[in-house]
């Protein structure tokens, strides 16, 4: 079974790709670059890199799961612009399609029913 | 302290090598959020933790980075750095062919325009650069000269064919300095006969050994030895060609003993493949020693080599000296002396020198073709440029710099250029292989072998090359000119497109002026061909099938010969499908050679003046009612002119009136040459004069004398006069001579027809192409006016929207844009006309009976353009008026 590679259902979500999206809903659409990977470090103890972060991003938006829009800039910034990412309602169709299925398949396994 | 008021900046070389990496879109942001963590950790954590933070984030990044940006590239933006790599090319490359394939149409056009104006230059210069600039094999081409005379006392420009006489020959042996290797030679036909059917081959009697002269080794066996062909040695050399297909290659015929007329000779050497001069199969000695031919027998080639040290100009200057001794030594003599001259030529430029003219033609035209397809790539370029403005301004909003968008638009019209160039190059090789199939329809004097070579191939490459990077440039220039802004915004399309409408009209303006150049020369060409066959030869050409038979002396003397041609003809008339048949020294339209005249009782003329030539042609009685030739005066030949008659001779009415200005030559006496031991002969009648030197040069005095009266001629010509197809007509005449003589070959079987167009065949042939190039250039003016109007009604949407909605009728639009289109178009047709001016001018020595401002080829040639134009700018001009102002304006 390993190299029967076919590609990914467009509403499949990845790990990475469900940790970007629910950073993205935690902060409410005020999320860009920097605190979406804050807010994966802070939950997860993982520090994406930002190039990761932003390739994710891309694809999510590409499948019409978040959308983006180009904020002001500040000092500290260098000036430079943010852009910030908003989770559209087929995002949020797509993360509950997942947990749904992650919930489908750990039901009835032993110890883990008050996991989360 | 102040570390927390000031994080510092993040690590320099990380930044820049973030700023290198990240995709285009996404720098700004990703060095944004970057630095802005990197402060807060700094702050935090001290700008050393920061700083190695900020590294591994970069570096982590690294590999996503670049692969998401090579991604990008190849997807929707180009790449964004200024940095040249073999990558982006490669992009670019791709990126260019992607291009081409999802704008089919316009590829096609483009691609399809360059591989056409490549293939007509790639052919083109093949054929000139085989037939004119390196005709013959030969190693230092430019040290083999021939020598030829001008004798103005016998009205003989200067020629290089039949020129000679063996005794100038002889003193050019003697006294020249200059040259080295000296040969000369003359050329018949001779029988070969062996266990096969008797074949004629045409060949060369040779007074010294050629083949160093040429150059050469000899493939088997050796070259003549020293004095071999003065003394009458019976050895021969046979061409390449003759080795392969009578003997099948083998080298064992060296050695072995030929039939030729009957006699036996030794096969000595084979020459080598290629090494054929004039179609000569057969090399065998003159026999003789050059003394024996009087001093004015002059019906010999000269062929030599500069002697090392010496030019061109010193053999000229030496040959000046030697004519001067010989005319002091002669004149007495020999009056044609007085004011001749010697002057010594290439053999490649003796041999083209006649083709030259016509091929320069050729060249100026596709050259012309050229310039014209890269105005009309340039052209369509810049439409397609106006169409990609946005996506251009888009990737200059994400960073791409000007180079690297002009490298990109480079690449693309490079891309084209060479797909071009090598769709062009297959075309051009189909080209040279109709082109090579013509050539040896033309009589040149080695076979055609017309190929693309190392050199043409180069040129063709260079110039597709060149073409690409000159049409690429400006469309590539002006599109990265703009402001980043205005392309962005649809509809403001109109303060860019003006400049480029200016140089659009300007190409255009080009394309017309070169195509009205092109049509005007081709048509004058064309014109004259029409002349030129509509010319009334003055004798019959239809029904006639001709061929020579050439009887050997070796069996046949002077009443032999006489007997054979009366049987021959008398036979052939006795057949019911042939109205007549005659013999004759020469064919009118081929007439080859010509004498002094002497008139009895007639002082030689004062040394100004030149003597009287003429064509002198040997014909049996029924010639003339066979070639259909009027009687003007007196009787023609009788068949009671015979041997034992005094002999008799006609005169055409050039003759008549150029011998005997205002009198009747009628009972007049002249003579053949000059000397004593010739005899007088009595005019008896006049007939009618043709175009017998060609139907492009006035008629020219001849003067008949009867084969039945003997006049020394053992090879002529039969003219046969049925109503029966010439092929059938051919094994009738075989049969004939086959039943006379098993032994005699007939051969240069043509009809008078084919012969009289072989004439017109070089003329003919630069005429085709000519219209071919003509018509070809039409139709790139005619999708230069069309790009440029539908270009011009796509900018003007909305202000011919506007022009409706406030009133303007449909067919005031149509005027309007068709007024704008013809407006490049007129200026251009008067450059053009200006150019045609000093093409008339250069063609001049081509036309025949056409006016070099021939008013018909003129009207001709605009109205054609003009009409070309006019549809051209239709379908814009119907889509113009069937627009909606509603839909444009609100659109707009």
């Amino acid at each position: 079974m390993a190299n029967q590679r076919t590609p990914p259902p467009r509403d499949y979500l990845g790990e990475f790709e469900q940790l970007v999206l629910l950073a993205v809903v935690h902060l409410e659409g005020e999320g860009y670059g920097m605190t979406v990977r804050g807010e994966i470090e802070r939950r997860t103890g993982r520090s994406p890199s930002i190039g990761a972060l932003y390739g994710t991003l891309e694809r999510l938006e590409e499948k019409g799961l978040v959308r983006s829009r180009t904020g002001a800039s500040t000092a500290e910034r260098g000036g430079r612009a943010k852009r910030f990412f908003a989770v559209t309602a087929s995002g949020m169709r797509a993360l509950e399609r997942s947990r749904r299925l992650l919930d489908a398949m750990w039901e009835g396994i032993p110890g883990t029913g008050d996991a989360r | 302290m102040r570390a927390e008021l000031d994080p510092g900046r993040p690590p320099r070389l990380a930044e820049w090598l973030l700023r290198a990496s990240a995709p285009a879109a996404e720098r700004e942001c990703m060095l944004g959020d970057l630095e802005e963590e990197h402060a807060q950790r700094a702050r935090r954590g001290g700008t050393r933790v920061a700083g190695r933070w900020y590294w591994a984030q970069v570096l982590a990044s690294l590999p996503i980075n670049l692969w998401r940006r090579q991604r990008h590239a190849a997807r929707l933006v180009r790449s964004t750095s200024r940095s040249t790599n073999l990558t982006q090319i490669l992009q670019d490359l791709r990126y260019s062919l992607r291009e081409a394939v999802r704008r089919p149409a316009f590829s096609l056009l483009v691609v399809g325009t360059l591989a056409l104006g490549i293939a007509a230059n790639t052919a083109i210069f093949s054929m000139v650069d085989s037939v004119l600039f390196n005709p013959f094999p030969f190693p230092e081409p430019a040290r083999l000269v021939g020598v030829g005379p001008e004798l103005p006392k016998l009205g003989r420009e200067l020629s290089f064919w039949e020129v000679l006489s063996p005794l100038e020959i002889e003193d050019l042996r003697e006294q020249s300095r200059t040259l080295e290797d000296i040969v000369a030679w003359d050329m018949g036909n001779r029988t070969l006969a062996g266990e096969e059917a008797p074949e004629n081959v045409f060949s060369a009697f040779w007074w010294g050994n050629a083949l160093p002269t040429l150059g050469v080794e000899p493939a088997h066996g050796r070259g003549f030895l020293p004095g071999e062909t003065e003394s009458g040695e019976k050895v021969a050399i046979i061409s390449h060609r003759l080795f392969q297909r009578r003997f099948g290659g083998d080298s064992e015929i060296v050695g072995d003993t030929l039939l030729v007329n009957g006699d036996p000779y030794v096969v000595v050497g084979v020459l080598p493949p290629r090494t054929l001069i004039y179609g000569t199969d057969l090399w065998i000695p003159m026999g003789v020693a050059p003394g024996v031919f009087p001093r004015d027998r002059r019906q010999f080639q000269f062929l030599a080599r500069i002697a090392e040290g010496y030019s061109l100009r010193d053999v000229n200057t030496e040959l000046e000296t030697i004519a001067g001794r010989i005319a002091a030594e002669w004149s007495d003599e020999y009056e044609e002396y007085e004011g001749w001259r010697l002057e010594a030529m290439t053999w490649n430029r003796i041999n083209v020198r006649l083709l030259r003219p016509m091929a320069m033609v050729l060249v100026g035209a596709v050259a012309f073709v050229l310039l014209l397809v890269c105005a009309n790539v340039a052209n369509l370029l810049l439409g397609r440029s106006a169409a990609r403005r946005q996506e251009i301004a888009v990737r200059q909003a994400l960073g791409a710099g000007r180079g690297r968008i002009v490298r990109q638009l480079l690449t693309e019209s490079v891309t084209l250029a060479v797909l071009g160039g090598v769709l062009g190059v297959a075309l051009a090789s189909l080209a040279v292989k109709g082109l090579s199939s013509l050539a040896t329809r033309m009589a040149l004097p080695l076979p055609a072998d017309i190929e693309i070579n190392g050199r043409v191939l180069a040129i063709s490459a260079a110039v597709s090359l060149a073409s690409g990077l000159l049409f690429g440039l400006a469309p590539a220039l002006q599109a990265s000119q703009r402001a980043i802004g205005g392309g962005l915004r649809l509809g403001q399309s109109r303060a860019v497109g003006r400049p480029r409408q200016r140089i659009q009209q300007v190409l255009v303006g080009v394309q017309v002026a070169l195509a009205v150049v092109l049509l005007f020369g081709g048509g004058l060409l064309l014109h004259s061909l029409i002349q030129l066959n509509r010319v009334d030869p003055g004798y019959k050409t239809e029904d006639l099938l001709t061929f020579r038979i050439t009887l050997p002396w070796e069996r046949f003397d002077q009443p032999a010969i006489t007997d054979f041609f009366g049987r021959l003809t008398e036979q052939l008339e006795a057949r019911p499908e042939i109205r007549s048949a005659a013999a004759t020294s020469q064919l009118p339209s081929a007439l080859f050679s010509a004498r002094q005249i002497v008139i009895e009782g007639q002082a030689p003329p004062t040394s100004e003046g030149s003597l009287p030539v003429a064509f002198v042609t040997a014909v049996s009685p029924n010639f003339f009612q066979t070639f259909d030739m009027a009687l003007l005066r007196g009787r023609t030949f009788a068949d009671s002119d015979d041997a034992g008659a005094p002999i008799v001779t006609v005169l055409n009415r050039v003759a008549a009136e150029r011998l005997f200005p205002g009198e009747d030559p009628v009972g007049r006496r002249i003579k053949v040459g000059a000397g004593d031991e010739r005899p007088w002969i009595e005019i008896v009648g006049v007939v009618a004069a043709g175009h017998n030197a060609g139907n492009d040069r006035e008629p020219a005095a001849e003067v008949f004398g009867s084969v039945r009266q003997g006049l020394g001629a053992n090879q002529l010509f039969v003219a046969v006069e049925s109503s029966v197809a010439p092929a059938a007509l051919v094994e009738t005449v075989r049969d004939e001579v086959r039943a006379l003589d098993p032994q005699i070959a007939i051969y240069a079987v043509q009809t008078m027809e084919d012969l009289i167009a072989s004439d017109v065949l070089p003329r003919h042939m630069a005429v085709q192409l000519l219209l071919v190039l003509g018509a070809f250039a039409l139709a790139l003016a005619g999708v230069g006016v069309y790009a440029v109007v539908s270009f011009a009604v796509a900018q003007r949407t909305r202000e011919i929207g506007l022009r409706m909605a406030l009133g303007a009728g449909r067919a005031r639009v149509r005027r309007w844009v068709v007024g704008r289109a013809l407006r490049p178009v007129l200026v251009g047709g008067i450059c053009g006309l200006l150019g045609a001016a000093g093409v008339a001018k250069a063609l001049e020595s081509q036309l025949f009976e056409v006016s070099a401002f021939d008013p018909a080829t003129l009207i001709g040639a605009v109205a054609l353009l003009v009409a070309i134009a006019l549809g051209a700018t239709l379908p814009p001009a119907l889509r113009a008026s069937g627009l909606d102002p509603a839909v444009t304006l609100r659109e707009g």
